[in-house]
C-alpha cells in the first residue's frame, strides 16, 4: 500500500532479495560494493548482523561473513564492538569515483554494451506500455515526481533517473518488469548513469524526461520507447569512452570528458520520423 | 460479431447477478476494515488519554493478524495509517512475512513495515496525495485503489482498500486499509464473471481493469469504450445502463468501487 513513501526503499528490497546461483559471496560483495557506491546504502549506515544478512539475502552465514571481511578490506565497511556495535557503511565520498572507475575497467566493452541493450529491453518495453496504461492521475503524479527532483549533483540526479525510470516501470502495470528494472538498477544503477557526473549530462537526463512524461501523456508509446532506448545507448556509449579514456591514459572519468560531440545533439525526434 | 451487429431483439447482457457476487467478495473485506477502523476510533476517543503510537499499534496489530489468519492467502498488507495531526507521520502496518529463503517455503509470520517518518529526511514521502489516502478522505467513503505494482513494499500486483477513521464522527484521524494480491483475487473473480455468455470486465473507478474474461483485455489495462468516462463519473446507482455504442452494459458493483462492464471488446484495435 505505501506506493512511494519511500523513494529508494524498493531498491533496497531487492538489494536484500534472495540471491541464487554459484559464486554466492562475490554477489553479496557486488551487491553490497554497488549499493554503497550508489548510494543506496548511506554512509555511517548499520548493516544488517552477519546472521541476519545471510538469512535475508538466503546464503550461508559463512558466506555473508566472507563479503562483509572483504568489503572491510576495501574500507567501505567499518566494525564497531560492543553494545552499540556492528558493520557501518563507511564511505565518505571518498574514492567513490575511484571505485566506479575500477568497476568500469573490469568490465569488457561486450559486456557493457550488452547491459545496455538488457536495461533497453525492460525500460524500453515499459515506457512503451506505461503509455498505453497510465491514466490522466498518473502523469500528474509522475510530474509531481519530476519537479520535485533535484539534479544538482551526479548523486541527486542519479537517485531522480532511478526514481523517475521505477515510476514510469509501475506504470506499465507489469510486477515482472518492475522486479527486473529494481534489480538492474541494484546491481547496475551505479555504472549504468555514470555519465551524470557531468553537468551537461544532467541537463539533457532532465529534458529526456520532460519529453518523455509529453510523450507518455500523448499516449505515444512507440516515441516514449524510442526516447528511453536512445538514452541508454547515450549512456552506454559515455562509458565506452570514459572506458578507453581510463585505459590510455589512467586519467579519472571525473575529469577524463568533458565534452562529446552528442551531449548536445538534439533529443531524437519521432518515432515516425 | 462486432458490437454494432447487436440487434434489438438481442437481450441486453444481464449483469445484475455479476455485479452482486462481485459486490459479495469485497464486502466482507470492508466488513473486517470497518472493525478495524471502530478499534481505532475507540482507541482515539478513550477520555483524559494522549494517543500513543505504540499502544496504537498493538491494537492494530491484533486486528491484522486476525484479518491475515482469516484471509488464506489473499490478503498481503494490512494496518493503520495516522493522519498527521494525530500520531504524526505514522503507518501502522504489516506485510505478510514471506519465508526469505524461498517463496516456496512456508510464510514466516507477519512483518511490520518500516518507514521513514521523519519529514525532514529525503526519502521521506507525504502519504496523504497518495490516491489511497486522498479519495476516501475526499469522499468520507470506502475505496478501492489499484491494481498497481507495490514496488515498495513486496514488488506485488495489488489493490488496496481502504476506509477514512473518524475520532467523533468529524476529526478525521487516518484510513485504516488492507492490501490484496491480484492474482488471488482474479482466482476469485472469475468463477463469477458471467453475464448471458459475453465477455466480462471488472473495471475501478479509473476504467482500469480488474479482470476480464476477454482475451484482448488485460489486467491493468485502461479499458476505453465511448461514454464510459462520463458514467464512470457519476454518482454510483445500482441499476444497469446501456453505454452509448448500444453494445455494452454497465453497472456499480454495490458500494465497492468497482463496475462491471459487459459486452464485447472494441474491435480492430
Amino acid at each position: 500500500m505505501p506506493q512511494s513513501i519511500r523513494v529508494g526503499s524498493g531498491t533496497r528490497a531487492a538489494i536484500f532479495a534472495p540471491l541464487d546461483g554459484v559464486g554466492r559471496a562475490e554477489l553479496v560483495l557486488q551487491r553490497l560494493t554497488d549499493a554503497i557506491v550508489l548510494g543506496v546504502l548511506h554512509d555511517g549506515e548499520r548493516l544488517p548482523s552477519e546472521a541476519e544478512l545471510a538469512r535475508q539475502l538466503g546464503v550461508a552465514t559463512v558466506t555473508a561473513r566472507e563479503a562483509l571481511e572483504i568489503l572491510r578490506r576495501n574500507k567501505l565497511v567499518h566494525t564497531k564492538r560492543g553494545r552499540d556495535g556492528g558493520s557501518f557503511v563507511t564511505f565518505a565520498g571518498r574514492g567513490v569515483n575511484d571505485l566506479q572507475d575500477e568497476r568500469l575497467l573490469a568490465w569488457s566493452r561486450v559486456q557493457v554494451r550488452d547491459l545496455g541493450v538488457h536495461y533497453s529491453a525492460i525500460a524500453g518495453l515499459a515506457a512503451e506500455l506505461a503509455a498505453d496504461r497510465a491514466s490522466a492521475a498518473d502523469m500528474d503524479n509522475l510530474e509531481r515526481i519530476l519537479d520535485r527532483t533535484d539534479a544538482a549533483t551526479a548523486a541527486a540526479a542519479r537517485r531522480g533517473q532511478g526514481t523517475f525510470r521505477l515510476e514510469v516501470a509501475a506504470l506499465s502495470q507489469s510486477a515482472r518488469l518492475v522486479r527486473e528494472e529494481l534489480r538492474l538498477q541494484a546491481e547496475f544503477g551505479s555504472l549504468l548513469w555514470l555519465s551524470l557526473r557531468e553537468p551537461l549530462r544532467r541537463e539533457r537526463c532532465r529534458a529526456v524526461q520532460r519529453e518523455t512524461v509529453a510523450a507518455l501523456a500523448a499516449e505515444d508509446g512507440a516515441r516514449a520507447r524510442q526516447l528511453t532506448v536512445t538514452q541508454i545507448t547515450e549512456s552506454i556509449e559515455w562509458l565506452i569512452e570514459a572506458k578507453s579514456l581510463l585505459e590510455q591514459k589512467g586519467m579519472s572519468t571525473m575529469t577524463g570528458i568533458t565534452t562529446t560531440a552528442n551531449i548536445i545533439a538534439p533529443l531524437p525526434t519521432g518515432a515516425h520520423a | 460479431m462486432s458490437p454494432e451487429t447487436i440487434t434489438p431483439d438481442q437481450k441486453i447482457p444481464p449483469t445484475n447477478a455479476c455485479a452482486l457476487s462481485i459486490a459479495a467478495v469485497f464486502d466482507p473485506v470492508f466488513t473486517r476494515l470497518e472493525r478495524c477502523a471502530d478499534l481505532v476510533e475507540r482507541y482515539a476517543a478513550r477520555p483524559n488519554s494522549v494517543a500513543d503510537r505504540a499502544e496504537l499499534d498493538s491494537v492494530v496489530e491484533t486486528e491484522v493478524r486476525r484479518q491475515f489468519a482469516d484471509s488464506t492467502g489473499m490478503v498481503i498488507g494490512a494496518g493503520f495509517v495516522s493522519a498527521p495531526h494525530f500520531l504524526g507521520w505514522h503507518l501502522a502496518w504489516w506485510l505478510s512475512g514471506q519465508n526469505p529463503a524461498s517463496s516456496e517455503l512456508p510464510a514466516t509470520g507477519i512483518r511490520h513495515l518500516e518507514t521513514v517518518e521523519d519529514p525532514r529526511d529525503e526519502s521521506f514521502r507525504d502519504y496523504t496525495a497518495l490516491e489511497w489516502w486522498r479519495v476516501p478522505v475526499q469522499t468520507g467513503r470506502r475505496h478501492i485503489t489499484g491494481p498497481y505494482v507495490d514496488y515498495l513494499c513486496t514488488d506485488e500486483y495489488t489493490l488496496t482498500l481502504t476506509l477514512p477513521v473518524y475520532r467523533d464522527g468529524t476529526d478525521l484521524i487516518g484510513v485504516v486499509g488492507i492490501d490484496l494480491s491480484v492474482d488471488e483475487i482474479e482466482r476469485g473473480l472469475v468463477p463469477r464473471l458471467c453475464a448471458g455468455g459475453v465477455p466480462v470486465t471488472i473495471i475501478n473507478a479509473s476504467g482500469r481493469v480488474v479482470v476480464s474474461t476477454d482475451t484482448h483485455l488485460a489486467t491493468g489495462a485502461l479499458l476505453r469504450l465511448p461514454g464510459l468516462s462520463e458514467r464512470l463519473s457519476e454518482v454510483a446507482t445500482s441499476a444497469p445502463v446501456l453505454l452509448v455504442n448500444g453494445a455494452h452494459t454497465f453497472q456499480w458493483c454495490g458500494q465497492t468501487g468497482l463496475a462491471v462492464v459487459a459486452g464485447l471488446s472494441p474491435t480492430g484495435d
